[in-house]
């Protein structure tokens, strides 16, 4: 079977690939070995991610692809009870909060793939304080004048970093050759802000792992947040439904099938090969187009194409992807995730050190409810939400790495009603990799636990019990050393996305555009002309004049295409 | 034909409907000629449209059919667990010319009772009937393949010859099965248009609008639509976006 494109893996980076690839006219074939979308971003149900599981734990390895996949996840441990119902949990195996402007929504807008699958705002950030307690995030400005924690003159502090990092804070005096300082030190330094407040911006509002990050991703990455904030929602992440990205790569690849890709899922790849057709494989030749043959398990013909994109994990060393395979992990992150039967319960640990609402000359658009009113909750149950843990922060947990727990419930149609799933990451530094994922994570299990007993309850309860658990360590390849390839001789690998929850999702899709480009790019030198779809010539008046005049299809000028009329369509009458 | 009362759209229940089928049985021609009937004929809906969306009047009330069609993802047995997701009708489409079609809709049958809602309203559907019935006018047997779209396996209509000995599923066979498996049972021309609509009018009075309405109000959505029935935290995406584009512009 011809095609112009083979795209291996269905990862968020390759399917949103594939979805563009199939949007400009070409023609995908888009094929993975497992039986479910989504790769290494893939959501499962409970008995899905047992089985995943249990394949790489074992030390029989029946594939290529489940070799490299063993290297990148080590020291998996899970409980041995299915819990019922498995079918309706989604567990992401990489777990995420999209913020609400970046690449990624921009793309599942202009895809059209949004309309696939729904979100839901993240609820609440909150820092874990002690056991059955936590402490609000001062995200916003709202949330500074509400809160009972802070001081007047610590108010203002936070107010003063808040509007610093919304602005265009590039080369103003206060960031001036800081860029690089370790960020909770920048905080302290030129915000004089407190330990409480500086470990909330750092991995709450910043979401650093360490306090050695530095400073200007730092602030980058806030003031996006921020920006995103009020674009939904207060909040500034999106929550995907059904276990996240997973549900959202399978939306790009129903695109891309919409649009005509072929899709086969469950089979093997027992070759990948350049065509024989192919005279030298010297690669610096010029204008020698090569020719990609993959061949499938139980599939008589051989899928060939022009280009091949391709995750890591199927590209084999004979065909020089295997830079990005070795064996030296730019990141690891060490995982959990749980299945508990109760939620957790967010009570704030806030004690007042300043006289409270001594702050009404602050506010002037809410007055009427600002004197007496509590203006929280005393606690809260969450359903989707994300609980941070500073470094430091439990006796037997690591000292120099903030953890990050996500949990979602029935609210983001990831878990049965009245189950959750805690998603809990922690990443690796050297040091700690001799260590389990199990004794790493289990203290802080425990400590999600804890909240789940709230100790504002009258009566005694108690915690959650945790109904399956699973442990893993997930290591992430190093990024590919040498330029892109610009040739067009090489694989398109995809490039690594860094597993952390509010980068994955836009940092995988800015990937995806890089990919399509490269594949263009390719595809143009290798002669091959897209099909392009007689709506899109006849649609605006400046296309119908360059169909007009050329015999070839007109320049792609965009990642996404205009939407058609009918994938547009909402309201049809009858 | 009627104007859409204005109102209508406030009490209009949105339902997701699947197809499955073999290839080239006649999945997309049937939504074609459901969709795009004699009231817009010059509005051919776009190949490889996301999905498709039809109103169905029903007495008092307004179905939103948002027609899903496999894209071909059947082919290898790829569809995504998301294609079954909060469907509350689906369409298992065969050819009556076809034995084989009819064992694979019953596959399907099991998959959609494996995957989906358990509510779901399954209708069989045996297509092509123009092509066994005595009265088959005989022109232009090749229309309806035209109709299909970029996802089916290109025509394999057994044309010519004698229309009788073409059929190869009796119609009591498929509906002792259909009755069997509580299934709804049609036998359809999407090329003429035989029992076409009365698939999705029938859908239509066996789906439990009540029910969808109260729990989409109520903020509970178990296995309702998975359109823009707002849930309380729920967000569309296309909601900042949307705005400025009208419509429709008839």
């Amino acid at each position: 079977m011809d095609f112009d494109v083979v795209v291996l893996g269905t990862g968020l980076s390759e399917s949103v690939a594939a979805a563009a690839l199939s949007k400009a006219g070409y023609k995908v074939a888009h094929v993975d070995t497992n039986q479910y979308y989504g790769g290494d971003e893939a959501s499962l149900t409970v008995e899905e991610l047992a089985e995943w599981a249990d394949a790489r734990a074992s030390d029989d390895p029946s594939s290529d692809y489940l070799a490299n996949q063993r290297a990148r996840y080590t020291s998996i441990t899970r409980s041995q009870t299915i819990p019922p119902q498995s079918r309706q949990y989604s567990v992401s195996l990489a777990p995420s909060i999209v913020p609400s402007i970046g690449p990624h929504i921009d793309s599942l807008i202009a895809s059209g793939v949004s309309r696939y699958g729904q979100f839901k705002l993240l609820e609440k950030v909150a820092v874990y304080d002690r056991p059955g307690y936590v402490q609000s995030v001062p995200g916003s400005k709202e949330d500074v004048f509400k809160s009972k924690a802070l001081s007047l003159l610590d108010k203002r502090r936070l107010m003063r970093f808040l509007m610093f990092a919304a602005g265009d804070f590039e080369g103003k005096k206060e960031l001036e050759g800081k860029e690089q300082t370790p960020f909770v030190q920048y905080l302290q330094d030129v915000f004089s802000l407190k330990d409480q407040a500086t470990s909330a911006i750092a991995y709450a509002l910043a979401f650093c792992t360490s306090a050695e990050e530095p400073t200007l991703p730092a602030m980058q990455r806030i003031r996006q947040y921020l920006r995103s904030a009020g674009r939904y929602g207060a909040s500034p992440f999106l929550v995907g439904h059904y276990g996240g990205l997973g549900e959202t790569a399978q939306g790009f690849c129903r695109t891309s099938a919409v649009k005509g890709g072929t899709y086969i899922l469950g089979r093997r790849v027992v070759s990948v090969e350049s065509s024989p057709d192919d005279s030298t494989k010297d690669e610096k030749s010029t204008s020698t187009s090569h020719s990609y043959s993959v061949k499938l398990i139980d599939f008589d013909e051989r899928l060939t194409a022009k280009v091949l994109v391709s995750s890591p994990d199927y590209v084999p060393t004979s065909l020089g992807g295997n830079t990005s395979t070795s064996k030296q992990s730019a990141y690891a992150v060490a995982r959990c995730v749980a299945i508990i039967d109760k939620p957790l319960v967010f009570t704030p640990s806030e004690v007042p050190e300043d006289t409270p609402s001594t702050d009404t000359d602050g506010p002037t658009d809410g007055p009427e409810d600002e004197p007496s009113e509590k203006p929280e909750p005393p606690s809260y149950d969450v359903d989707t939400a994300l609980l941070v843990f500073p470094p430091g922060c439990l006796q037997n947990g690591s000292t120099t790495t903030a953890v990050h727990a996500l949990v979602t419930g029935e609210g983001s149609m990831s878990a049965p009603r009245g189950r959750y799933i805690v998603n809990i990451s922690l990443s690796l530094s050297e040091s700690t990799l001799s260590s389990s994922a199990e004794e790493l994570l289990r203290p802080y299990l425990e400590a999600a636990l804890s909240l789940t007993a709230p100790p504002s309850s009258s009566s005694v309860t108690s915690p959650a019990t945790s109904l399956f658990s699973l442990f893993y360590i997930h290591h992430t390849p190093a990024a590919v050393s040498s330029a892109p390839p610009s040739s067009s001789s090489s694989v398109i690998v995809t490039p690594p996305s860094r597993p952390h929850l509010p980068t994955i999702a836009d940092e995988a899709t800015e990937h995806a555009e890089a990919m399509f480009w490269t594949a263009v790019k390719q595809l143009k030198a290798a002669g091959v002309q897209r099909t392009v779809p007689k709506e899109e010539a006849e649609e605006g008046d400046a296309s119908v004049e360059k169909a007009g005049t050329e015999d070839t299809s007109p320049d792609i000028d965009s990642f996404w295409p205009p939407l058609d009329a009918v994938e547009d369509e909402t309201s049809d009458e009858w | 034909m009627a104007d859409a009362a204005s109102g209508s759209t406030e009490r209009s229940v949105q339902v997701k409907l699947v197809l499955l089928g073999e290839a080239a049985v006649g999945k997309s021609s049937i939504v074609l000629r459901f969709v795009s009937n004699e009231f817009q004929p010059n509005k051919e809906p776009t190949i490889g449209a996301a999905f498709l969306t039809q109103k169905c009047r029903l007495e008092d009330r307004v179905l939103r059919y948002e027609i899903w069609d496999t894209a071909g993802q059947e082919r290898f047995h790829s569809l995504a667990p998301m294609y079954y997701r909060n469907a509350q009708a689906a369409v298992v489409v065969y050819d009556v010319t076809k034995a084989s079609s009819l064992e694979k809709a019953k596959t399907w049958v099991k998959e959609l009772q494996r995957q989906a809602n358990p509510n779901i309203v399954i209708a069989l559907a045996g297509n092509k009937i123009d092509l066994v019935t005595p009265s088959a006018s005989s022109s232009t047997p090749e229309s309806e393949d035209e109709a299909d779209d970029a996802t089916a396996t290109p025509g394999e209509t057994g044309t010519s010859g004698e229309p009788e000995s073409l059929r190869q599923v009796p119609r009591d066979e498929a509906e002792a099965y259909a009755q069997e498996a509580g299934l709804l049972f049609f036998e359809t021309s999407a090329k003429t248009g035989e029992g076409v609509v009365e698939i999705f009018t029938e859908i239509a009075k066996k789906i439990p609008i009540d029910q969808i309405l109260a729990s989409t109000r109520g903020g509970q959505r178990p296995g309702a639509a998975s359109g823009r029935a707002a849930q309380e935290g729920g967000v569309n995406l296309e909601e900042n976006n949307a705005k400025g584009k009208d419509a429709c512009n008839c």
